[in-house]
């Protein structure tokens, strides 16, 4: 089957199974929309993959291979076209898109038939397929994307299924909440990203990708639409508000912030914990594996910018860095099982967002390609253990259940190594986020001995923060799974309803001697995506190591990504001390260790600390209390301006200064002028009248001092 | 075939026509059948006037460009009556003559009272619309644009609400005040020329002193209409206090009419005035924007809301207006034929609740989707048009017109910006507070929308959503005239 037909099939497959089961749900029912929207999903994902194993395994770096020329495009239609603006809506094949059509089709499918079984009883849930299959849709678009507009589509097409998705429960006020806070927080990098398009195409005069990056590749002369005179576009200083700054670097600034929204970077990144809100399969899709990654992919797919824009690079690295950091300590803290995740989720961005910003940009793909496996696993192994414990979600309330649920403790035990990435350096030994994570740390140790800016500091980070991953990912399988449960159906009776309606355990409470906790697996829908995932989780490392960071890199990414002549991190990664090789695995066990002896050996001391409180211990709890802070800066602060400018301003100054003032002061000065009758209306002609005599005075004046 | 039948005439009149046909059976019937009669005739007329304006688009010629279906005859001196179409003018045309049928049909049932007179109102407002954005004489352009003024105030002032007068007075008032100082420009540049011609008009090179106060004097009456910052209070008032359809054409046509003139006389005919003023209308688009979208995420109405709404989305307008760009100058045309599709949309689907439960307080109402799905659904497609969501109408109007405006000033674009951020504040939070969360007692009753009504929102999402993905057509239709403009500007501004 040809390439185009592939990916026009992956592409479309999802938005037709979207459109039917949202327009038809009525007549289709819930089983046939899912079963519609699911087997298109895989079909999309046959497309998917086949495209991508046809790139990584194909013959490429051939004469005639696509990889050489730079993509291949896809043309379906004209979008906009006015003056040099042109957008058109296309599928672009090359590496990043091949590689994240894979990845989102295959987890979207997974995803897909795990809802059959974890959404079993919803009453609504050919409208949840439909969104799902939509949101599957925008991220293809987003990905595919040939031009900025295409991908600030997709961009804020997947923002609109995240918050239908995070609100898709909308009696609940929290979920409400929490999917408009998404949708404005992702708004605010937007802000930033519009920019970033309204800059280059000011500079470049166009907004398809290959003329730009042709143009900076070549350091090519540039005539810009305005704001700066034409000249080679590397060192063009461009006017911003005021300040002339180099083009690039503006460029390159506004463009992540747009991705620090959608990726959840500090400072933009509250609104992921509470998109949890959202139901779990969600949070596996949207919040954990796809989505968030957009801004990874943007700043990937915009390589050719960042390599000649130091700044903004630097900016990449720090934001990178501080997110990996500060999300692993909030992480600690935390004890509703998806909050954790979310925020390892937060954690885990930053390491592949200051890998960008040192310029593995490769590296950064790499570890979003495995942390999708991983962490979708992880996300839905939760959402398994809260299905099993009729939706309880407070670790604080579980424990104990592994033996109940084997398969789910299998899975999770996977996603725990995966994710802290367990594995023998210089082997093929290793779980997924071993290859991708150490291929991170160690090009930032590389990239610091060229004096990269800020990457010893990510070098350090990584380190400390791949020590908190292990501690709180192991404290979360350990307060998850072992110990005694501790949460017993007298501390919610509220549950049990709910609990006798799931007819799926029908056993619950009368086995107290085996499994008091009543845990039980999920049907077969939710077992297998599990399993496959954690097949995942396990090969996806080794297998790819080489095509995506070893030594077929820059075969496989090709043109997709560019690297300057003097950015070798990627080589420069096996120059290194043979102890930095070793000290993620070290600073992982330690992890481990500690964990152990908090939560597993001595069952309770982590709970005793926690209780014990301390200010520490409350900062982190409190995510360092950035809500409260975001809430009374801006959530409150703009109530109340808005408030005011509303119900003072508007209708006193505007209002009252104007048209009322005016028929005031015109009522005062008709009754001495004149006998007019008093009245709005009469007030109002005088006064326009009398403006319009006056201003014909004027003009008359005018025409005579031009006649003269 | 535009010598022989006059199109644009028939175009104009037939809808006037047939509101003195109306006028002159009243006089001997009435009663329930009668109204029944007004009401499919109106409908029938409003319906041929549509057909009639797709025949006009369809015969404008837009690789030839520039005006045609031209008929023009002396009137009384050098006044003439001529009407022609730009592309501009065609656009317009047609969101006029497809929303007037609109409005009948949300009318049919909530106007019971002095059923024939609103329809009288209605069919000559149409004529007067169609007249403004056809005419091709000063004069005439005058007698529509204050023309239209009288039915529009009648509408508001007999079938509005509880402050109806008001609020009519106040919307009369504030746009009789600007009209009179256009007469006098109007006069000036009469004695001036010796020609009321408006081709003639565009190249007659007025002196730039003089230019200043022509263009004061234009401003303030396009200004009042659009609405601008700070001269937009009267907007929500009307808005409020309209009938729905009224609020339809008032949000809909007649705030287009302030973003026409500015392209038809202030831009072409007094370009050193535009430019000398570019940097305040730059700041006051920029004011409108952000100002109203904060004003608008308080408001407890659902209608003073999208009345606000509305005069952030013009600022967008005016933005593309005095960028001088292509890109801008096409986005703002964009924006006022996607406005009037979106605010349209948005006011009839406040007016279907307000139908049923005769409030419009935002408090009155919650979890509307527990009873109403389609209605949700489908103000859940307008309210992410108004936000600007990209693959809906709204967008591209938003994006062109800030992509022109950061060519000109990118502190502007900077400051309109801002208002992607605020739109999906006060929207989101508008549809949360009425359509989600638990089911409001009050409305327990409430009955999903009914065909009568999916009849009058279904095109309208349909055009949503196909002139987000294809707004080509459109587009094309602007394009000549935002060439000549942004050429004509690229020697003026340094």
């Amino acid at each position: 089957m040809s390439q185009d037909l592939l990916a026009i099939i992956c592409v479309f497959a999802p938005l037709a199974g979207a459109i039917i089961a949202g327009l038809g749900q009525k007549a289709l029912g819930d089983r046939a929309s899912m079963a519609l929207t699911t087997g298109l999903l895989f079909l999309a994902a046959a497309a998917g993959i086949s495209l991508f194993l046809g790139h990584a395994f194909g013959d490429h770096g051939g004469e005639g291979g696509h990889h050489a020329t730079g993509a291949h495009v896809v043309h379906l239609m004209r979008w906009i076209d006015i003056g040099t603006f042109e957008a058109n809506w296309s599928i672009r094949i090359d590496a990043i898109s091949v590689t994240m059509m894979a990845v989102v089709t295959s987890v979207s499918a997974l995803v897909h038939l795990y809802s059959v079984g974890y959404m079993a009883e919803d009453p609504h849930r050919a409208r949840f397929f439909s969104y799902l299959s939509l949101f599957t849709f925008m991220m293809l678009m987003l990905v595919t994307a040939n031009d900025f507009l295409q991908l600030f589509f997709g961009w804020e097409g997947v923002g609109l299924a995240s918050y239908l998705l995070i609100g898709f429960w909308y009696k609940k006020a929290s979920a409400n909440d929490a999917s408009i806070k998404a949708f404005v927080v992702n708004r605010v990098g937007d802000f930033g990203f519009a920019l970033g398009i309204f800059a280059v195409y000011t500079v470049f005069g166009t907004i398809q990708f290959d003329p730009i990056f042709a143009a900076i590749t070549a350091n090519a002369v540039v005539d810009p639409l305005g704001a700066a005179l034409p000249g080679p576009v590397r060192s063009l200083g461009f006017e911003f508000v005021g300040y002339t700054v180099p083009a690039l670097e503006l460029i390159g600034v506004l463009l992540f912030i747009g991705a620090m929204g959608k990726s959840a970077q500090f400072f933009l990144h509250t609104w992921l914990p509470d998109a949890m809100e959202g139901p779990t399969p969600v949070s596996a899709l949207i919040h954990a594996a796809t989505m968030v990654t957009a801004g990874v992919v943007l700043v990937c797919r915009c390589s050719y910018i960042y390599e000649y824009a130091p700044f903004a690079a630097a900016v990449i690295t720090v934001v990178g860095a501080v997110t990996a950091l500060y999300a692993a300590t909030v992480g600690l803290a935390q004890n509703d099982i998806k909050r954790v995740i979310a925020y390892s989720t937060c954690s885990q961005l930053g390491y592949m967002f200051f890998a960008a910003g040192i310029g593995a940009y490769q590296a950064a793909m790499f570890h979003l390609f495995t942390h999708a496996f991983f962490k979708a696993l992880l996300f839905l192994g939760a959402g398994s253990v809260i299905h099993g414990l009729h939706h309880e979600q407070d670790m604080r309330r579980m424990g104990g259940i592994w033996k109940a649920m084997p398969l789910t403790w299998g899975v999770m035990l996977i996603g725990t190594l995966a994710i802290t990435g367990v594995g023998i350096p210089h082997t093929q030994i290793g779980f997924a986020g071993f290859f991708s994570k150490d291929a991170i740390i160690e090009t930032s140790f590389a990239a610091s001995l060229k004096a990269v800016p800020f990457a010893e500091f990510a070098f350090w980070i990584a380190l400390t923060a791949a020590f908190l991953t292990s501690f709180y990912s192991w404290r979360l399988a350990y307060m998850t799974f072992h110990g005694p449960y501790v949460g017993g159906h007298e501390h919610h009776e509220g549950h049990a309803p709910a609990h006798a309606a799931h007819g799926a355990s029908p056993d619950a409470g009368h086995n107290i001697g085996g499994n008091p906790s009543g845990a039980h697996e999920g049907p077969w829908a939710m077992r297998l995506p599990l399993i496959l995932l954690a097949v995942g989780a396990v090969v996806a490392g080794f297998v790819f190591y080489d095509a995506m960071v070893g030594h077929h890199a820059k075969d496989f990414w090709g043109a997709s990504i560019h690297v300057a002549a003097d950015n070798t991190v990627l080589k420069d990664k096996y120059d290194i001390p043979e102890w930095v090789f070793w000290a993620p695995l070290v600073v992982t066990v330690a992890g481990f260790v500690l964990a152990s002896i908090f939560y597993f050996f001595n069952h309770g001391l982590g709970a005793k600390i926690a209780a014990r409180g301390g200010p520490l211990h409350s900062l982190l709890a409190n995510k360092w209390y950035f809500d409260e802070i975001y809430d009374f800066v801006f959530v409150k602060g703009i109530a109340r301006l808005s408030d005011w400018l509303a119900f003072v301003f508007d209708r006193k100054v505007i209002d009252g200064g104007g048209p009322n003032g005016v028929a005031a002061l015109a009522g005062m000065f008709a009754r001495v002028t004149s006998r007019l009758h008093s009245g709005l209306v009469y007030h109002y002609a005088f006064v326009a009248l009398a403006a319009a005599a006056l201003f014909g005075a004027i003009v008359l004046g005018q025409m005579q001092g031009a006649a003269q | 075939m535009s010598e022989t039948f006059p199109v644009l005439s028939v175009l104009t009149w037939l809808p006037a026509g047939v509101a003195a046909l109306i006028a002159l059976v009243r006089l001997g019937f009435s009663g329930p059948a009668f109204d029944a009669g007004v009401k499919a005739a109106t409908l029938m007329t409003t319906l041929a006037t549509f057909a009639l304006s797709l025949f006009v688009l369809a015969g404008y010629d837009q690789t030839a460009g520039g005006f045609q279906f031209v008929e023009a005859f002396s009137w009384f001196g050098a006044i003439q009556y001529k009407l022609g179409v730009d592309g501009l003018s065609v656009a317009l045309v047609v969101l006029t003559t497809f929303l007037v049928p609109l409005c009948i049909i949300a009318s049919l049932r909530a106007v019971t009272e002095r059923v024939s007179a609103y329809m009288i109102a209605f069919l000559l407002l149409e004529t007067l619309m169609i007249g403004v954005f056809c005419a091709l004489d000063l004069v005439l352009f005058y007698l529509f644009f204050e023309g239209g003024l009288i039915p529009m105030f009648l509408i508001i002032g007999i079938w509005g609400g509880k402050n109806r007068i008001y609020a009519a007075f106040k919307f009369f008032l504030y746009t009789l005040l600007g009209s009179l100082l256009m007469l006098v420009a109007v006069i000036v540049m009469y004695v001036q020329t010796g020609t009321t011609d408006i081709v003639a008009l565009q190249t007659a090179e007025f002196a730039p002193g003089l230019q200043t106060w022509l263009w004061l004097a234009f401003a303030a009456s396009f200004a009042v209409k659009l609405p601008m910052f700070p001269v937009h209070t009267w907007l929500p008032d009307a808005h409020v206090e309209a009938p729905t359809a009224g609020s339809v054409i008032l949000a809909g046509v007649l705030l287009k009419m302030g973003g026409y003139g500015f392209l038809r006389f202030s831009l072409p005919m007094f370009p050193d005035a535009s430019v000398l003023f570019q940097p305040a209308m730059l700041a006051l688009s920029v004011v409108a924007i952000v100002y109203a979208s904060l004003v608008a995420f308080r408001q407890t109405d659902m209608k003073k809301l999208i009345a606000y709404s509305s005069v952030a989305h013009m600022g967008f307008v005016t933005l593309g207006i005095f960028s001088f760009t292509v890109e801008g100058l096409q986005g703002a045309v964009f924006q006022m034929i996607s406005h009037g599709v979106i605010s349209s949309a948005l006011f009839l689907i406040v007016g279907v609740v307000y139908d049923r439960m005769h409030t419009r307080e935002i408090a009155a109402y919650g979890g509307l989707v527990h009873r109403m799905p389609v209605y949700a659904a489908m103000f859940m497609v307008f309210s992410m048009a108004n936000v600007g969501l990209p693959g809906t109408s709204g967008f591209v109007g938003e994006f062109m017109t800030l992509a022109g405006g950061f060519q000109a000033s990118t502190l502007a674009a900077v400051g309109a910006t801002l208002g992607v951020i605020f739109s999906a504040v006060y929207m989101l939070t508008l549809y949360r507070r009425t359509v989600f969360g638990e089911l409001n007692p009050a409305v327990a009753g409430i009955q999903d929308v009914s065909a009568r009504e999916v009849a009058v929102l279904a095109p309208l999402v349909v055009l949503t959503l196909l002139l987000g993905v294809a707004p080509g057509p459109v587009l094309a239709l602007s394009q000549p005239l935002a060439d000549t403009l942004a050429a004509q500007f690229a020697g003026l501004t340094p």
